[in-house]
């Protein structure tokens, strides 16, 4: 973004506002459905700050669990790390938030409810986070379902394998915990009208009914024995037992749900499971990476086939024959297949599923004001969120068609907004304008930065998988996960000039890592190229630069925090960590392991954001002793920030010896990476020098 | 760019010790561009003063503020809030700077926190050197653009002593030979004429050792040359 500068002044209205780090986007949050702020958890999670992480994906996203499970990522997909290696593996961190044991548990705020009740009709995670919205502006939702759980497809559709049952109900739980109400059993449409729930006071509905039906095909033989329909087939899998055993499986179609359905039959002992689709290899829509797990599993997918009839023998199915297919889409890049009927392909099986695609059940909208287009779709206004009822509202895959579970979310945000700007007499308006996202990274940077390895998932081997609906991921350990979101470019978090300040003295040219900043008449610093180190930050004698991410007082905040857990009687040593080092200041996981009972430790995402000034603003906070535990060589996705340390470590104390404080009151560990034993011996040792001055003790 | 260096705290400490309040100016210019005496080194000294202070069990109020540059007036007016209930300032700047400043605010104890050193260049990470003395009489024109008055320690305008020694002089090996680097430049572009030619002796009456000097640009002053057409009456 050019013009990254602004006046003292500006600085001065705008700090603490949130208008600087929302100014550019970072291409993983423009690309969010739900635009969650990624680059912040990812910030927090590599200073081991898992619940302020999760807290600020909560914000947005009411299914932290579910999507950190089962998310189609599309943040990955626009990481600019592409650019350098491989994408952050946001999902992965995203799970790795919500698997965590807080101390403090995950209690849930009931917010205060004294405006209408509105009705929500499903409870799959549009209809769900329409609620919440709802409930958390004071409206008291009541949420209605025909199923025996909450989560809609993600409950009954999803297999276990990617998504835990017990992994969603914490999510449903949560949700339920902040006011909404969840009524299961319930189906809208039949003895409960929508006029019903008009008369027993819900002043607005919202129809969030999804897809619930799957659709068959009307070929020869449909009607046989062993012919399935892929939900009513989901739904009942992972308590069906072992029935495929022996079965050769036949799956019809080529998207996310054909290939959920073949590691399903895989699952339940089918000796062989084919996937047929119309579609060629690159035309085939369901995700990528879902279709190597299936190949992994021995799921094969055969292209450019069309059912033509079910085979039958004695009213059970015994193969199913296709004929070609030559196209799939016609020139304008409609859905239109064509066939080449004098091919034919036969494939011998027990079972045949269809699952090529699905329709709501809109049976509550029959004989009210919310009306059904003649193609059987719920009249709709895509701006409004609104039916052709005034006071009825809808969102997720009734109106947006298949999706996935975050662009449901982001259908119930929006429905959420219609409904309170309708109560409360506004005029509906859910357009939205979003801050533009970051510019490409330029080759010339990417040629300075340095290449990380993306965390491996570890997953359970295909062989020993496809036995069992045990989830296949297992999430990343701690070390792994804070690893990982260091691999972040912090995109956009970068820093502005404050134009009255700038001296123009090119400090920040010569000390930037990657040689970003042009400095013409004051410092010009590209928000597309920065990588948010904060070095020049740290670093301007003119204190004119400041980050868009953190005010110049973070770190005495942090430090601030850190003594008031500490009993100021007794010794106080403030231990600076890059969140690197974090494993090894967990003190072996208990506290009486602790090197001296009276250290703290702040972590950072990288030693580049500790200046001298913070340095002795920690011993004027009151800090008796500053452990730093150095950054090894190249551990730092920053190059120089090792020596960049030492010499900052150097200059301060210089100014603290000068101040008349003990210069070993301030040590540099060398060697605390990974290294429990160092970083406690380097702690120890600060706090024998610390009490010899300040006759305190531990 | 006029160079400076922080005093130890030591030094700056004696004129303070018994300030209450104290402001600490750092300055927006030359001593910014050279990192001793900008905001941050400003902040570093404050916190200096307040930890030594409570080393000694004594609480001293200290307060920062950076103007864009102490050696023009119209930046110190501004200054005058803060300045009046301090006790003392303590100034960042080069010597010019807490000169004026005293001035402007004669009644004030001001006390330098730099000893103001060289005009000099950014020669290297972190590293500035002296190039130009301020003698008054510049022959950089007739020295390849290397000042043998700066340069050279015994500042001899015509041509090397006997001390030069492969282009290092007596004084220090670290030190490059004034007339060496001349020579060596001159020769490159082919003309050595200039150092064939006899110069006269400085005037060592314009230099430093002298009075105090001043600068003027008549056309940034108010005073009307004589020559000038008088203004129109309105």
């Amino acid at each position: 973004m050019p013009g990254r500068q602004l006046t003292s002044a500006e600085y001065a209205r705008l700090a603490g506002s949130g208008a600087l780090i929302e100014a550019e986007w970072a291409p993983c949050r423009s690309a969010c459905p739900v635009h969650a702020d990624v680059r912040a958890y990812l910030d927090l999670i590599g200073r081991g700050k898992f619940r302020e992480a999760l807290d600020v994906i909560r914000e947005v996203l009411p299914f932290p669990g579910a999507c950190g499970r089962i998310c189609h990522h599309p943040c990955e997909q626009d990481c600019r790390r592409n650019d350098v290696d491989q994408p952050a593996a946001i999902r992965d961190l995203k799970r790795f938030v919500t698997e965590r044991d807080y101390p403090e548990g995950q209690k849930f705020r009931k917010p205060v409810q004294d405006r209408a009740p509105v009705a929500v009709v499903g409870a799959g995670p549009s209809g769900l986070t329409a609620a919440l919205d709802l409930a958390k502006l004071g409206y008291r939702p009541t949420v209605f379902d025909r199923s025996a759980a909450g989560g809609g497809l993600l409950y009954s559709a999803v297999p276990a394998y990617r998504l835990p049952r017990k992994v969603l109900q914490a999510d449903v739980d949560a949700i339920l915990a902040q006011g909404v109400e969840l009524k299961l059993g319930v189906e809208v449409g039949g003895a409960l009208t929508i006029d019903a729930l008009r008369s027993q006071g819900f002043k607005a509905v919202v129809i969030a009914v999804g897809l619930s039906r799957s659709r068959g095909l009307p070929i020869p033989g449909a009607d046989a024995q062993g012919v399935e329909l892929a939900l009513p087939f989901l739904a009942s899998a992972d308590s069906s037992g072992p029935r495929f055993a022996g079965k050769s499986v036949v799956v019809v179609g080529g998207g996310n749900v054909a290939v959920d359905v073949a590691r399903t039959a895989i699952r339940l002992g089918a000796v062989r499971v084919q996937m047929a689709c119309l579609e060629n290899e690159k035309e085939q829509p369901a995700w990528a990476w879902e279709r190597h797990e299936a190949a992994e599993e021995e799921v094969a997918t055969l292209h450019r086939l069309g059912p033509k009839r079910i085979v039958v023998r004695d009213g059970r199915v015994a193969g199913i024959e296709f004929k070609a297919v030559t196209a799939v889409f016609d020139e304008q890049g409609r859905f239109s297949p064509k066939y080449d009927e004098s091919k034919l392909t036969t494939l011998d099986c027990d079972v045949v599923i269809f699952a090529i695609g699905q329709e709501s059940d809109l049976s509550l909208a029959r004989g009210t004001d919310v009306k059904v287009d003649e193609r059987g779709r719920l009249v709709f206004d895509r701006n409004t969120a609104r039916t052709s009822a005034q006071d009825v509202f809808a969102c997720g895959e009734v109106v947006t068609g298949p999706g996935s579970a975050v662009e449901a979310v982001a259908s119930g945000h929006r429905a959420a907004r219609a409904v309170h700007q309708f109560l409360t007499g506004a005029p509906i308006n859910l357009a939205e304008s979003l801050p533009p996202k970051v510019e490409k990274i330029a080759p010339a940077t990417v040629n300075r930065l340095l290449k990380a390895t993306r965390a491996a998932m570890p997953t359970v081997g295909a062989a020993e998988r496809r036995r069992n609906f045990a989830e296949f991921e297992l999430g990343l350990d701690e070390a792994a996960a804070m690893q990982e979101a260091r691999r972040c470019m912090s995109c956009a978090s970068g820093p502005f000039v404050l134009t009255d300040k700038c001296a123009a003295c090119l400090t920040c040219r010569r000390v930037c890592p990657f040689e970003i900043p042009e400095v013409k008449e004051i410092a010009d610093i590209s928000s597309a190229l920065c990588q948010g180190c904060g070095i020049c930050a740290s670093e301007c004698p003119a204190n004119a630069i400041v980050m868009a991410s953190y005010g110049p007082d973070a770190v005495q905040k942090e430090v601030g925090a850190a003594l008031a857990v500490l009993r100021p009687d007794r010794l106080r040593i403030v231990v600076f960590s890059c969140g690197h080092h974090a494993p090894a200041t967990r003190w072996g996981g208990s506290e009486a392991a602790r090197p001296a009972a009276v250290a703290k430790e702040i972590y950072l995402p990288s030693m580049s954001r500790l200046s001298a000034a913070d340095i002795l603003a920690a011993f004027e906070a009151g800090a008796d002793g500053v452990a730093i535990l150095e950054c090894t060589s190249g551990a730092c996705r920053y190059p120089t920030v090792d020596q960049r340390l030492r010499r900052r470590v150097d200059l301060a104390r210089q100014l603290l010896v000068e101040a008349g404080i003990d210069g070993a009151r301030l040590s540099l560990a060398v060697g605390g990476a990974g290294d429990p034993a160092a970083a406690s011996k380097a702690v120890a040792q600060v706090a024998e020098r610390a009490a010899r001055q300040t006759h305190k003790h531990g | 760019m006029i160079v400076a260096d922080r005093k130890p705290l030591e030094e700056i400490l004696k004129h303070v010790a018994g300030c209450g309040r104290i402001l600490v100016l750092g300055c927006g210019g030359c001593v910014t561009v050279c990192a001793s005496g900008g905001d941050r080194q400003a902040e570093h000294l404050a916190a200096q003063l307040r930890l030594a202070a409570k080393g000694q069990g004594r609480a001293v109020e200290v307060t920062v503020k950076t103007p864009t540059r102490q050696c023009d007036r119209e930046f110190l007016e501004p200054l005058r809030a803060d300045i009046g209930p301090a006790d003392a300032v303590i100034s960042l700047a080069c010597g010019v700077g807490v000169q004026l400043l005293a001035e402007v605010f004669e009644a004030k104890p001001v006390y330098p926190a730099l000893n103001t050193t060289f005009m000099g260049a950014h020669t290297g990470p972190g590293t500035w050197t002296e190039n130009c003395r301020g003698c008054g009489q510049c022959v950089l024109a007739e020295t390849a653009g290397v000042c043998p008055v700066a340069r050279c320690a015994k500042s001899l305008v015509n041509g090397a002593c006997g001390g030069t020694n492969k282009g290092k002089c007596e004084v220090s090996k670290e030190i490059d030979c004034a007339w060496y680097l001349i020579y060596k430049r001159l020769k490159a572009r082919g003309d050595l004429s200039f150092l064939r030619a006899e110069r006269e002796p400085l005037d060592w009456g314009k230099s430093s050792s002298g009075i105090r000097r001043t600068l003027v640009h008549p056309e940034l002053t108010d005073t009307v040359p004589a020559s000038a057409p008088a203004a129109p009456k309105s």
